[in-house]
């Protein structure tokens, strides 16, 4: 029997499970990535273009499925589990670098100066031991001289004068002015750049609002020496020669606003007036002969006529 | 010498409309020839334009007047009525006083306006309301302030102060060096 014709019409069925590519794909299996650096067939990708995406990521998960068959397994309940390697492929960082420290006093002193950097080892040989130690803390080097067992002193030393006290006070004022300095630095390094100039604002905002929150609005305080005048914000006026007309617009634009939003209490009393419109109503009353003429009326009819005009 | 900023012609206007109301505009938005309102050293001058335009050219310290000068601003930024504005208000005003002859010149003198020197005045004028007061035969002698209504005045007796004095022409006199 042949099966030559089977076994062909199978084999084009089923595409070849090794990716024959003109440029290499790049595989990297810890980040289970495969990347195609073959340039798009134009032609292809013009005439079909579902056709030409799958068929480039069916190769890209091909060789990616290769790469993983190829990888050491590790048994599991599940099956075997694949051990992915390291990730090969670099990804930019998510955060933004860190800002570079702002320099001490002394390595601003060192960049001017030209002095290289130098670390020191933290071991130093000890001769007597003959082994190395520490240069400082534990057993360290530099509380030798407190802890020998036999001092040098001056012959015209005081009676009083402990020389293992000496030394140790000597190392700790050494360990206290490096904290001091690191202090200070850490604050510096605080108020430098933009916080500093805010800072320096807002005093000077302050400084300027308590200048003139006296009495006299700062008039008569006591002047201190150097101290600068008060600059305030400067008044800007329109030209003098502007056109009437624009100058007209403006002031009609003040007026409307008075007459619509002016609630004073000489305002409020005549809006009060123009709910009940007074001269409508005396020239009702007195049938359109005038207030003066309905006062003449009152006065001559007396009470009653007043409570005839009301009516 | 410059124009009046938003807030100073607010301040100019209120106090204008209480004696003119709305005629406010006839000031502002005159037929004859474009006015303007300038301001120098305070004080505050109603001026056609020709005039304002040819005042441009004088130096500040030499500067003195132009147009008439309607008021000044007080140094906490009040403004104030001058006398010399009266023409205008007299012109265009809403509630008026007229005072007997034997009143006039007590008002001219600085005085204020008593029930008995009272004329006339217009009908239903609210209190507190600035009137210009005129003499019997229809002369504007200044302006005040109305202490009482209309109808409150009649209650009162006759040295009841009626209108409360804010300027007069005899200020002209009095105050020469000073007014303009």
């Amino acid at each position: 029997m042949d099966v030559s014709n089977i076994l062909a019409s199978h084999a084009a069925k089923y595409q070849s499970v090794t990716v024959e590519k003109e440029t290499p794909l790049d595989v990297d299996a810890g980040f289970l990535t495969v990347t195609d650096l073959t340039p798009i067939d134009e032609d292809s990708y013009q005439s079909n273009l579902e056709d030409y995406l799958k068929s480039t990521a069916r190769d890209g998960i091909q060789a990616l499925i290769a790469a993983l068959y190829g990888l050491p397994t590790q048994p599991s309940p599940d099956g075997a589990l694949a051990q992915l390697p390291e990730p090969t492929t670099k990804l930019p960082r998510a955060k933004p670098l860190p800002k570079p420290k702002p320099p001490t006093k002394w390595e601003r002193f060192a960049a001017a100066k030209g002095i290289q950097k130098r670390v020191r080892e933290k071991k130093v040989w000890d001769e007597e031991r003959q082994e190395w130690v520490n240069r400082w803390g534990k057993d360290g080097k530099n509380k030798e001289k407190e802890e020998q067992w036999i001092h040098e002193v001056k012959a015209n030393a005081d009676v009083d004068h402990d020389p293992v006290k000496a030394a140790r006070d000597e190392r700790t004022s050494r360990v206290a002015k490096n904290e001091r300095q690191r202090l200070q630095n850490a604050a510096r390094a605080q108020t430098a750049g933009g916080e500093r100039e805010e800072r320096k604002k807002d005093i000077e905002k302050t400084l300027a609002s308590t200048r003139i929150s006296t009495a006299s609005m700062g008039k008569f305080d006591k002047k201190l020496d150097g101290e600068k005048k008060l600059r305030g914000v400067k008044r800007k006026f329109e030209a003098t020669e502007t056109s009437v007309e624009q100058e007209k617009q403006a002031s009609l634009a003040v007026l409307a606003k008075l007459g619509s939003g002016a609630k004073g209490p000489r305002k409020g009393k005549s809006a009060g007036d123009d709910v009940l419109n007074v001269r409508k109503a005396i020239r009702t009353v007195s049938k359109g002969k005038g207030g003066v003429a309905l006062a003449r009326e009152t006065h001559r009819k007396g009470a009653k006529g007043k409570r005839g005009g009301k009516r | 010498m410059r124009p009046l900023t938003e807030e100073e012609s607010k301040a100019v206007f209120t106090k204008l409309a209480n004696y003119i109301g709305k005629n406010l505009i006839h000031l502002i938005d005159r037929k004859d020839e474009p006015y303007c309102f300038r301001l120098h050293k305070d004080r505050v001058y109603y001026v056609s334009e020709s005039s304002m335009r040819m005042s441009i050219s004088v130096a500040r310290p030499n500067f003195v007047s132009v147009g008439t000068c309607f008021g000044k601003f007080s140094k906490s930024g009040k403004f104030k009525l001058h006398v010399t504005a009266l023409d205008h208000i007299a012109q265009y005003a809403k509630y008026k006083v007229w005072i007997k002859s034997n009143g006039e010149m007590p008002f001219l003198y600085g005085n204020h306006v008593v029930k008995a020197h009272l004329g006339r005045i217009t009908e239903d004028t609210p209190e507190h309301q600035g009137v210009v007061v005129f003499s019997m035969n229809d002369v504007p002698l200044g302006f005040g302030v109305t202490a009482r209504s209309t109808i409150d005045t009649r209650k009162l007796d006759p040295t009841a102060i009626i209108v409360f004095h804010q300027a007069d022409v005899g200020e002209y006199l009095r105050d020469e060096e000073t007014l303009f």
